[in-house]
C-alpha cells in the first residue's frame, strides 16, 4: 500500500481528528487521577490544578474532534470511511448533524460531549463534593474516549477511530490500488432514510443527554461512600437526577413521537429492546429520586436509594451494551451492528458494576438504616410501595429484553414472545394502575404521622373519581370493562394531584412540581388507554371482490388497495388516491379523505401525503402522514407502491361522431358535447393563422366531479391538425378528429389512461384522543422543571 | 411477621412470576418440522427464500396476500402465507425469520424479519467497485 502515493486525500484532518481522540483519552486519564489525589490529599492544592487543566485540554479535545468529524461530513471528503458510510452529497447541513448518530463512534462522541459539557458545569457548581464526583465522571470518560481510539493493543484492536480511512477498511477492495481512486468514489453511501427527519436531529442529542446525566447522581452516590458523608450529597444529587428525569424522559418521548410520526409500525411504542433499555433506567431513576425524597423527609431506606441510584447508571451501561454490541441481531430495529467492540463494552459495563458494588460492601455496615417498621398510614410507605412496584416494573422489562442475552450465555433456544405486546402489556398494565392510584394515595397522605381524617378523605376522592370513571368510560366509547381499572388509576391520579396542587396556585407553583407531573402521568395513563383501546384500523378491505380463496378470516385484512382515482369507501371516509409527485428523493403520494355524515354526506375533506423513499439500498422506506385533529389522528402509511409504474399510456381508443347534446359514454365517465366553438382563442395552439380553428366544447362527467375538456381542430392549406384535451383526474383525452358536414357531426376520439399499474397499497388507522398522551408527557416534564428549580433553590437557601 | 417482611415475600413472588412468565411466553427458533407437529403453536422460524418456487403478490386480486416459499436451517421447505403487503426489499433478504404457527398445508406467519445484506460489509466493496 505504502508504495502508492495517493492523490486528493485530505490527511491533514484525519490526523488532527485522531491526535485530538488520543489526547482526549490521555488527558481523561491524568484528570482520573488527579482528581483521585486531589480528594486523598485535601491539602495539596497541587492535584486539584492538574486535575483541572488536564480536564480543560480534555474539553478542548472533544471539540476539536466535533468540529473536525463535522468538517469531514461537511466537506464530503470522501476518503473517510465514516463520511462515505454515513453521508452523502445531496444531504442538507441539518441532516449532516444526523450522521453523527447514525454511527456507533459519532453516538459515543456525542455523550462524550456531554458528559464534558456536564463536567464543565460540576466545575463550577459542585464544591465540596469537586473531586471525588469529577474522578467518577473522568472514570466515565475514559471508558468512553477508548471507544474512539481505533488502535491495536496487543493485537486488540481497541474502539473504533470516526477518523479511518475508507481504503485502510476495505483494504481488498482493488479500487485502493489505484493512486486517483478517490476522483471515482463519487458520493458517499448516504443517511438511512429513517434518519432523514427533524425528530432524529434532536432525539438523539436529547435522549444523550439524558443517558449522560446519570452519571452525576452516580458519582454523588460513590463519593458518598468513599467519603462516609451519608447526607450532604443528597442535596446537590436531587436536582442531578431530576434533569436526568426530565431530559431522558422528554428524549423517551421525542423517540415514540419520531416513531409515530415516521415510521409505519402504527404506533408511538412498541416494546422494542431499544425503548425498553432506555425506559428501564428512566423507570429506575424516578424510582430512587422517590425514596431519595422520602428518606430525606422520614430517614428511612438510604440502602435502597442508593442502590437506585448506581443500579440507573449501570443500566444506562447495560442498555448500550445491548444496543451496540450487536447481541439483539433481529430482535430490534434499531440496534447498531456490531463494531467488534462487544468484549470492550462489557469490561466497560463490569468494571462500573464492580465499582458499585465493591464501594457498598467496603461502606455496607455503616451505611444508616432505619430502626423501626414504617407506618402504613404515611406517605413515605406509599412512596416506597410506589417505587417498588416500578422497580418490579423494569425487572420484568429487563427480563425478556435480555432473553438474546440469556441465549449466549445459557446457550438457550429463546425466542423473544411471539405476541410481544401483549406478553409486556399483561404486565404493564396492572403496574400503571398500581401507580397511578398510589400516586394519589401518597400525595393525600403527609409525611410521618397523619389523622384518621386522612384515610376518610382518600376514600371520598376515591368515590368522586370512580363517579368521573364510569361517566368517562361510556364518554370515551370504551366499550370493554377490563379498561376501568386502568381508567379509574389516571382519573384518580389527576383528580387527588389536582386537590394537592390547588393550595400551590396563589405564588407557590414552585412548590407543585410533584402535583404537576403526577397529573401528568394520570393524563399520559388516559391517552395511552384510549388511544390503543380504541385504535382503529379503517382500511380494512371492505370492497369484498376478488378476495382469494385461502384468505377467509378479517383479522389481518388491514390494507386497502387505491387505484388512482378511483373512490374507495373506507370506514366514515371516501378516499381517492389522487396523484404522486416526487421531492427530493422521496415520492408523495396523495390521498384525498372525504367524512361522510350518517345522512351521507361530505361533512369535510383533507388530503395526505404519505411518502415513500425508493431507497436503492433501503428498499422502500415509507413514511406516514397524519391528519391532527383535537380528539383524533387519521394516520396512513403507503405500505407498497407498484415497482414499475406503467406511465402514460392511453388505450381503449375509441371514435365517436356526434352532434351537439349527443353524450359520449368511456368506462370512467361520460362526456356531452355542448357545443362547438368556432371563435376559439387560437392563441392556446402553437400555430397562430388557421383558416378555421373550432373547438369542442365538452363537460365531462366523473362519478364526483365535472370537467370542462376543449379539444381543438384547426386547418390551413387543406392540411388539419388536431390538438387533444386531457383531463388528467378523470384519467380520459379527446381528441378532435374531423368535420363531417354531409350529417353536421364531428369526429371525437376518446382514450382512457392505462391505470393497471397505478396504484398504492395503504393502510390507515384512527388513534383517538392522542394528543393526551402528548399533552400528558409535556405537563410531567413541566412538573420535573418545577422539581428543578425548587431543589436547585434549595442548594442555595439552605 | 414485619411490615418489611411481607413486602419482600411479595416481591420475591413478583419476580418469579415475571421468570416464569417470560418461560412461558418465549416462543423457540425452530424448524417446519416441530412447526407441523404442533400446529396452531407460534414459532420463530429462520430460513431462505426459494427463488425457483412461485413467489405471489398480486394486489389488485388483494392486497392482503403474500405467498412464497421457505428453506428451514434443516432444508424442510414449506409455504408460507404472510395477509400482508409483501414487504419492501423482499428479494434482497439473505436470511428470512417468520414468526407464526402451521395452518393445514402452510406456515402462516403474522410477522416477517428479513436479515437484510447489511450496508456495512457487502455493499461497500460493490459500491466501490460500481464507481471504479
Amino acid at each position: 500500500m505504502s508504495s502508492v502515493t495517493f492523490i486528493g486525500e485530505h490527511l491533514f484532518w484525519g490526523n488532527l481528528g485522531h491526535s485530538a481522540v488520543v489526547i482526549s483519552f490521555i488527558s481523561s486519564i491524568l484528570a482520573t487521577i488527579s482528581y483521585f489525589f486531589a480528594e486523598r490529599n485535601p491539602l495539596d492544592k497541587s492535584w486539584g490544578n492538574i486535575a483541572k487543566y488536564s480536564f480543560h485540554l480534555h474539553s478542548l479535545a472533544v471539540i476539536t474532534i466535533i468540529g473536525t468529524l463535522f468538517k469531514i461530513i461537511y466537506s464530503h471528503y470522501f476518503e473517510y470511511h465514516y463520511a462515505w458510510q454515513h453521508s452523502s452529497r445531496d444531504l442538507p447541513v441539518h441532516f449532516m448533524i444526523s450522521c453523527f448518530w447514525e454511527g456507533q463512534e459519532g453516538s459515543f462522541l456525542l455523550w462524550i460531549f456531554w458528559q464534558m459539557v456536564i463536567g464543565q458545569i460540576l466545575l463550577r457548581t459542585s464544591k465540596s463534593w469537586l473531586n471525588p464526583v469529577m474522578a467518577v465522571l473522568m472514570l466515565s470518560q475514559i471508558a468512553l474516549t477508548s471507544m474512539l481510539l481505533g488502535v491495536k493493543i496487543l493485537s486488540y484492536k481497541m474502539g473504533s477511530s470516526p477518523f479511518e480511512l475508507l481504503r485502510n477498511v476495505m483494504v481488498d477492495a482493488p479500487i485502493f490500488k489505484q493512486a486517483d481512486y478517490l476522483s471515482k468514489v463519487k458520493d458517499g453511501n448516504g443517511l438511512n432514510p429513517l434518519l432523514q427527519n427533524y425528530w432524529m436531529v434532536i432525539h438523539p442529542p436529547t435522549l444523550f443527554f439524558g443517558f449522560a446525566t446519570t452519571i452525576v447522581p452516580f458519582a454523588y452516590a460513590i463519593a458518598a461512600l468513599w467519603r462516609r458523608d451519608y447526607k450532604e450529597w443528597l442535596k446537590p444529587a436531587l436536582p442531578w437526577a431530576l434533569i436526568s428525569v426530565m431530559v431522558l424522559g422528554a428524549g423517551i418521548i421525542m423517540g415514540g413521537f419520531w416513531a409515530y410520526e415516521s415510521l409505519s409500525f402504527g404506533g408511538y411504542w412498541a416494546w422494542d429492546p431499544v425503548e425498553n433499555a432506555s425506559l428501564v433506567p428512566w423507570l429506575i431513576l424516578i424510582a430512587g429520586v422517590h425514596v431519595m425524597i422520602l428518606h430525606k423527609a422520614s430517614g428511612n431506606s438510604y440502602i435502597v436509594a442508593v442502590v437506585l441510584i448506581l443500579a440507573t447508571f449501570l443500566l444506562v451501561l447495560y442498555a448500550t451494551f445491548l444496543t451496540r454490541s450487536g447481541i439483539l441481531g433481529n430482535s430490534s430495529v434499531h440496534s447498531f451492528t456490531d463494531l467488534g467492540m462487544s468484549g470492550q463494552l462489557l469490561v466497560f459495563l463490569l468494571f462500573f458494576v464492580f465499582l458499585a458494588i465493591g464501594m457498598m460492601i467496603w461502606r455496607w455496615k455503616e451505611m444508616p438504616r432505619s430502626a423501626k417498621d414504617e407506618e402504613i398510614y404515611t406517605r413515605e410507605f406509599w412512596m416506597f410501595i410506589g417505587s417498588l412496584i416500578m422497580v418490579i416494573s423494569s425487572f420484568q422489562i429487563t427480563l425478556t429484553t435480555s432473553i438474546p442475552v440469556f441465549n449466549k450465555v445459557f446457550g438457550a433456544n429463546m425466542a423473544p414472545p411471539a405476541d410481544v405486546i401483549g406478553h409486556y402489556n399483561k404486565w404493564q398494565m396492572p403496574m400503571a394502575i398500581l401507580i397511578g392510584v398510589l400516586t394519589a394515595v401518597a400525595q393525600l397522605l403527609k409525611y410521618k404521622k397523619n389523622k384518621p381524617e386522612a384515610v376518610k378523605k382518600i376514600g371520598i376522592f376515591a368515590a368522586i373519581s370512580l363517579v368521573l370513571t364510569v361517566v368517562l368510560f361510556f364518554a370515551f366509547e370504551l366499550r370493554n370493562y377490563v379498561y376501568i381499572g386502568l381508567l379509574f388509576a389516571g382519573v384518580f391520579g389527576i383528580v387527588a394531584n389536582f386537590i394537592t396542587l390547588l393550595p400551590f396556585l396563589s405564588g407557590k407553583i414552585k412548590l407543585a412540581g410533584a402535583s404537576v407531573a403526577h397529573i401528568g402521568f394520570g393524563v399520559l395513563l388516559l391517552g395511552v388507554l384510549v388511544s390503543s383501546a380504541n385504535k382503529q384500523v379503517i382500511s380494512l378491505n371492505t370492497t369484498g371482490e376478488a378476495l382469494n380463496p385461502e384468505f377467509d378470516n378479517k383479522e389481518n385484512v388491514e390494507n386497502i388497495f387505491l387505484e388512482r382515482g378511483k373512490p374507495n369507501r373506507m370506514g366514515d371516509y371516501i378516499i381517492t388516491y389522487v396523484r404522486d409527485s416526487m421531492h427530493w428523493v422521496n415520492t408523495y403520494y396523495q390521498v384525498n379523505y372525504k367524512k361522510i355524515n350518517a345522512q351521507g354526506e361530505v361533512d369535510y375533506e383533507f388530503n395526505l401525503y404519505p411518502n415513500g423513499q425508493i431507497n436503492p439500498k433501503f428498499g422502500l422506506v415509507a413514511n406516514p402522514d397524519t391528519k391532527h385533529y383535537m380528539s383524533h389522528d387519521v394516520f396512513t402509511y403507503v405500505s407498497s407502491v407498484p415497482s414499475q409504474k406503467s406511465g402514460a399510456k392511453f388505450v381503449n381508443e375509441k371514435t365517436h361522431e356526434v352532434k351537439p347534446g349527443d353524450t359520449i359514454y368511456t368506462n370512467n365517465g361520460y362526456a356531452i358535447l355542448q357545443g362547438i366553438n368556432s371563435n376559439t382563442d387560437a392563441s392556446q395552439v402553437d400555430v397562430k393563422n388557421f383558416q378555421v380553428l373550432l373547438g369542442a366544447e365538452l363537460k365531462v362527467y366523473t362519478l364526483d366531479k365535472v370537467y370542462d375538456a376543449m379539444p381543438m381542430y384547426g386547418v390551413q392549406n387543406n392540411s388539419a391538425t388536431s390538438y387533444e384535451a386531457l383531463v388528467d383526474e378523470a384519467k380520459l383525452k379527446f381528441n378532435f378528429k374531423g368535420v363531417n358536414p354531409e350529417n353536421k357531426t364531428i369526429t371525437i376520439t376518446t382514450a382512457e389512461k392505462d391505470t393497471s399499474g397505478d396504484f398504492v397499497i395503504m393502510k390507515a388507522i384512527i388513534f383517538p384522543w392522542i394528543n393526551l398522551v402528548w399533552a400528558g408527557t409535556i405537563i410531567m416534564i413541566i412538573g420535573f422543571l418545577l422539581s428543578i428549580i425548587k431543589r436547585i433553590s434549595d442548594l442555595t437557601t439552605a | 411477621m414485619k411490615k418489611s417482611s411481607i413486602i419482600g415475600l411479595i416481591v420475591i413472588a413478583l419476580a418469579i412470576g415475571a421468570i416464569i412468565s417470560m418461560y412461558g411466553d418465549a416462543s423457540t427458533y425452530e424448524g417446519f418440522e416441530m412447526a407441523r407437529n404442533n400446529p396452531g403453536k407460534e414459532y420463530h422460524v429462520v430460513g431462505v427464500l426459494n427463488r425457483e418456487k412461485e413467489k405471489y403478490y398480486n394486489p389488485q386480486e388483494n392486497p392482503n396476500f403474500f405467498s412464497f416459499y421457505l428453506t428451514d436451517e434443516w432444508g424442510n421447505e414449506s409455504k408460507v402465507v404472510y395477509k400482508n403487503p409483501e414487504p419492501a426489499d423482499f428479494d434482497r433478504s439473505e436470511k428470512i425469520v417468520i414468526v407464526g404457527s402451521m395452518e393445514g398445508d402452510h406456515f402462516e406467519a403474522n410477522k416477517i424479519l428479513l436479515k437484510c445484506p447489511s450496508k456495512y460489509t457487502d455493499d461497500q466493496v460493490k459500491t466501490a467497485e460500481n464507481n471504479s
